[in-house]
C-alpha cells in the first residue's frame, strides 16, 4: 500500500488503472481538467492511451469506439459537458457498451460557476439522453479515497451490466487534497474490497438476447464474430427493425437487467445513527454529506434524535431504505431541491420531508443543528434568505 | 450485385429497402468491387455507417462486423476504434452528405486531421432525402428541395469559390476524389486507392435520389432523366466545361505522406512506456 496527500483526481485516475482501464477520452473542463491531465500522463505509463477530443460529445464517441474495440474506457467532465454526452450516452446505452463517465459537478446553470462544488445533476445522470425505456447506473463517493473504490466498482458494474455508469462527483471531491492509500498489488485490491471484472467478448450470434440476465459479453468489433450494433431497435443479432415487439424486448433488457439485479450494488450507502429509529433522517450523498455526518455526531451528543443516509447508489434509487414513517431532511448542494422530490416519492404517506439548500458553499455543521432543532420542535424551514433556502 | 453480393453481403440485407431507382446500390457496388479487386476479404474489414438513405441502406449488409453510429459523429466512434483495431484491419465509412458535411464536419475535419486510417464514402443524394428531401449543404445552387421551394440561394460547400473537398484537403485529409454514380470503373479505381491509403480518405460520390430529390427539382421520379441531369453536369476533372457542377476524378493524393492517427499514438506511448519503465 502507498500512501500519498493528492487530489480526488490522482485517487481516481488511480483507480481507473487499477480497473484495467486503458483508454481515456478528455476535454479541458474545469473541475475535471486535472482528471485529464493525470490521465495523459500516467496511461501511456501502463501501455494505455489519452486522447483529447474535440469536444465532450467526440470524448465519449472516442470512447465508444476504443470500447468497441475491445478497451476498458473512460471520460470525465463537469456538468457543461455532460449535457454534450447525451448523444453518445443514448447510443452506449442502447449498445449496452461498458464505460465509465465522471461528472465532477459545479454550480450552474450553464457555465455557473466553474470553481465551486453544486450537485445540479441529480436528475439529468439518471435520464442523460433521450427516448426513455432504460435504467442508468449512477454512484456518488464522498472522498478523494472512496472515489477510488467507486471508480474501481464503476468499471466492474459498467462490465457485467454492459452499460456505461456515471460517477457523480463534485469539485471538493476532485479537486481537493486528502490523504491516499493505493493498493499495490491483487492481493491489497482485494484487502480493500476492490473487484475486477475482465473485458469479455460476444461472439454471437444472439448478441441482444430478451433476458434481464447479466455477464452478457458486449460487442466486440474486429473478431470478425459478424457483431452488429447500431442507434436503431436490434433485433437479437443486432439488425435494426422498426417493430413494436423487438422494441419491447430490447426496452426489457435495458430496463430490468439493472432494476433486477440491483442486489450487485445496493449495498452502496452509509448509515449514521439510523438503529433507534431516529425522529428525523438526514438524507445526502457527495460532499455535503460530510458535514451532515459531523452536524449529526453533534447533535446526538446534545441529545437530539438525529440519524443520517448517505446515498453513494444514487440511480436506481433506493427506495428500500425510506419505508420509516417519520421525518426526514434532503441536504443538498442546489437551491431547486433534487434528491428531495425523489425522497418524496420514496416515503410513506405520513412522513414529512424538508429540503436544505445551497450552492457553491456547503451548509456550515451550525447551520444543520439549528436546522435539525427547528424541524424537531414541528417548526417549518420557511426560506432562510439568498444563503439558505429550507421547506 | 450476382458474385460481389454473394462474397460480401448478408441475404437479409440485400437487396436493400431502397427505393426503386435509387443510385445508392451503384455506389455500394462500386466499393465492393474496389474491395475484391483490393483481394480483400470480409475478415478484413470493420463496416461503419451513418444514418440517413445512405447509412441504413447500407448497415449491417457486409458479411463481418459493422455498427452505426449517431447521425455525424460515426468519424469519432471509427478513430477510437482505429486506436483498438490491428493496422491491418481496415474500417470502411459509407455515410451521407448530410451526416458528412453538416451535423459531423466537425468530427470530420478532425479525423483528417488526425489522418486517421478511415476510407470514408460519402454518398451524396443532394439533401436530406430519407427525411423526405430538404436541401444540404451539396445542394446546387437553384434547386427546388422541400425546404427550399424557390431553389437553394443559400450558399453552401459546392457553391462559389467554396469546396468542401478543399477544406478537408487542407484539414490534412491524404487522399480526396469526387464522382458519380456513372462513373463506373474510374470510381472503383479512385476507391482503391483511398483503401490503399494508410490514412484518412475520402471520396464523395454523388447518387441519383429519384423519389425526393427527382421529384422537386425535375418534377419527375423518371429515373432515366434524373440520371442524365446529374450526368451532363460531370465532367472529369480537366473537361469541366460551364455546365459542370461536378468535377469527378482525384483532387489530391497525399497517400502514405504523413504518419498515421493511430500509428502515431501507438508508437508515441511505446517511447514513453519504456522512458518510464527505466
Ligand atoms: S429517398 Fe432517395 S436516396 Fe433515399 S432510398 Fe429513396 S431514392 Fe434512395
Amino acid at each position: 500500500m502507498k500512501r500519498y496527500l493528492e487530489t480526488g483526481n490522482f485517487a481516481i485516475t488511480e483507480g481507473a488503472i487499477l480497473a484495467g482501464c486503458r483508454f481515456f477520452a478528455g476535454y479541458p473542463i474545469t473541475p475535471a481538467t486535472e482528471l485529464a491531465e493525470s490521465m495523459s500522463y500516467r496511461l501511456p505509463q501502463v501501455d494505455g492511451i489519452y486522447i483529447q477530443g474535440e469536444d465532450e460529445c467526440a470524448a465519449l464517441h472516442l470512447c465508444i469506439g476504443a470500447a468497441l474495440g475491445g478497451y476498458k474506457a473512460m471520460t470525465a467532465t463537469s456538468g457543461p459537458g455532460y449535457i454534450l454526452y447525451a448523444d453518445p450516452y443514448g447510443w452506449a446505452i442502447g449498445c449496452e457498451i461498458p464505460l465509465v463517465i465522471l461528472n465532477s459537478g459545479r454550480v450552474g446553470p450553464v457555465s455557473g460557476i466553474t470553481g465551486a462544488p453544486g450537485q445540479g445533476e441529480f436528475y439529468l445522470t439518471r435520464y442523460p439522453t433521450q427516448g426513455g425505456n432504460f435504467e442508468t447506473i449512477v454512484l456518488a463517493p464522498n472522498s478523494a479515497q472512496e472515489a477510488m473504490a467507486i471508480t474501481v466498482e464503476a468499471f466492474y458494474l459498467a462490465e457485467r451490466f454492459r452499460t456505461p455508469v456515471t460517477i457523480l462527483a463534485d469539485q471538493l471531491i476532485t479537486d481537493g487534497f486528502e490523504d491516499i492509500s493505493v493498493p499495490e498489488n491483487e492481493e491489497e485490491m482485494k484487502e480493500m474490497g476492490f473487484r475486477t471484472w475482465p473485458r469479455k467478448i460476444n461472439k454471437g450470434p444472439e448478441f441482444y438476447p430478451p433476458t434481464d440476465e447479466i455477464d452478457i459479453p458486449p460487442v466486440v468489433l474486429g473478431h470478425n464474430t459478424g457483431a452488429l450494433c447500431s442507434d436503431w431497435t436490434p433485433t437479437e443479432e443486432g439488425y435494426d427493425i422498426e417493430e413494436v415487439a423487438a422494441h419491447h424486448k430490447h426496452a426489457y433488457r435495458l430496463i430490468y437487467k439493472i432494476r433486477n439485479n440491483r442486489n450487485l450494488f445496493s449495498n452502496l450507502y452509509e448509515k449514521t445513527f439510523l438503529d433507534d429509529d431516529p425522529d428525523l433522517i438526514v438524507v445526502s450523498y457527495g460532499t455535503p454529506s460530510r458535514v451532515v455526518n459531523t452536524a449529526v455526531k453533534k447533535a446526538r451528543e446534545r441529545g437530539l434524535k438525529v440519524g443520517a443516509l448517505r446515498l453513494i447508489n444514487l440511480w436506481p434509487f433506493p427506495d428500500e431504505h425510506f419505508q420509516k414513517s417519520t421525518r426526514y431532511l434532503s441536504v443538498e448542494l442546489n437551491w431547486d431541491g433534487q434528491l428531495v422530490r425523489e425522497v418524496q416519492r420514496a416515503v410513506p404517506k405520513d412522513a414529512e420531508v424538508h429540503f436544505l439548500g445551497s450552492c457553491g458553499d456547503l451548509p456550515t455543521v451550525q447551520d444543520l443543528i439549528e436546522t435539525f432543532e427547528k424541524l424537531l420542535k414541528g417548526q417549518s424551514l420557511s426560506r432562510r434568505g439568498w444563503e439558505l433556502e429550507g421547506w | 450485385m450476382d458474385y460481389l453480393a454473394k462474397k460480401y453481403t448478408r441475404p437479409r440485407k440485400i437487396p436493400s429497402t431502397a427505393c426503386s431507382g435509387c443510385g445508392l446500390g451503384i455506389n455500394h457496388k462500386a466499393v465492393l468491387q474496389a474491395i475484391y479487386e483490393l483481394g480483400l476479404e470480409v475478415e478484413d474489414i470493420v463496416w461503419g455507417t451513418s444514418i440517413g438513405c445512405a447509412g441504413r441502406q447500407t448497415f449491417g449488409t457486409w458479411k463481418g462486423d459493422g455498427f452505426a453510429g449517431t447521425h455525424g459523429r460515426v468519424y469519432a466512434i471509427a478513430r477510437g476504434l482505429r486506436l483498438a483495431l490491428p493496422s491491418e484491419k481496415k474500417i470502411i465509412l459509407t455515410v451521407g452528405d448530410g451526416d458528412a458535411f453538416g451535423i459531423g464536419l466537425l468530427h470530420l475535419i478532425h479525423a483528417a486531421r488526425s489522418n486517421a486510417d478511415l476510407t470514408v464514402i460519402v454518398n451524396d443524394n443532394l439533401g436530406y432525402m430519407s427525411t423526405g428531401g430538404q436541401y444540404g449543404w451539396t445542394t446546387p445552387l437553384g434547386s427546388k428541395t422541400d425546404s427550399s421551394p424557390y431553389g437553394m440561394y443559400e450558399q453552401n460547400l459546392m457553391s462559389d469559390d467554396i469546396d468542401v473537398l478543399s477544406m478537408l484537403k487542407h484539414a490534412g485529409a491524404t487522399f480526396i476524389a469526387r464522382h458519380v454514380s456513372m462513373d463506373g470503373q474510374r470510381a472503383v479505381e479512385s476507391i482503391k486507392k483511398g483503401i490503399r491509403n494508410r490514412g484518412f480518405s475520402l471520396i464523395h460520390m454523388v447518387y441519383p435520389c429519384p423519389t425526393n430529390f427527382g421529384s422537386r427539382e425535375l418534377g419527375t421520379r423518371n429515373t432515366i432523366k434524373l440520371y442524365e441531369w446529374i450526368e451532363s453536369r460531370a465532367a472529369p476533372l480537366g473537361e469541366e466545361d460551364e455546365n459542370t457542377v461536378w468535377a469527378t476524378g482525384v483532387y489530391h493524393d497525399a497517400s502514405n505522406s504523413r504518419p498515421e492517427f493511430s500509428e502515431n499514438i501507438h508508437k508515441n506511448v511505446e517511447r514513453i512506456r519504456r522512458g518510464a519503465a527505466l
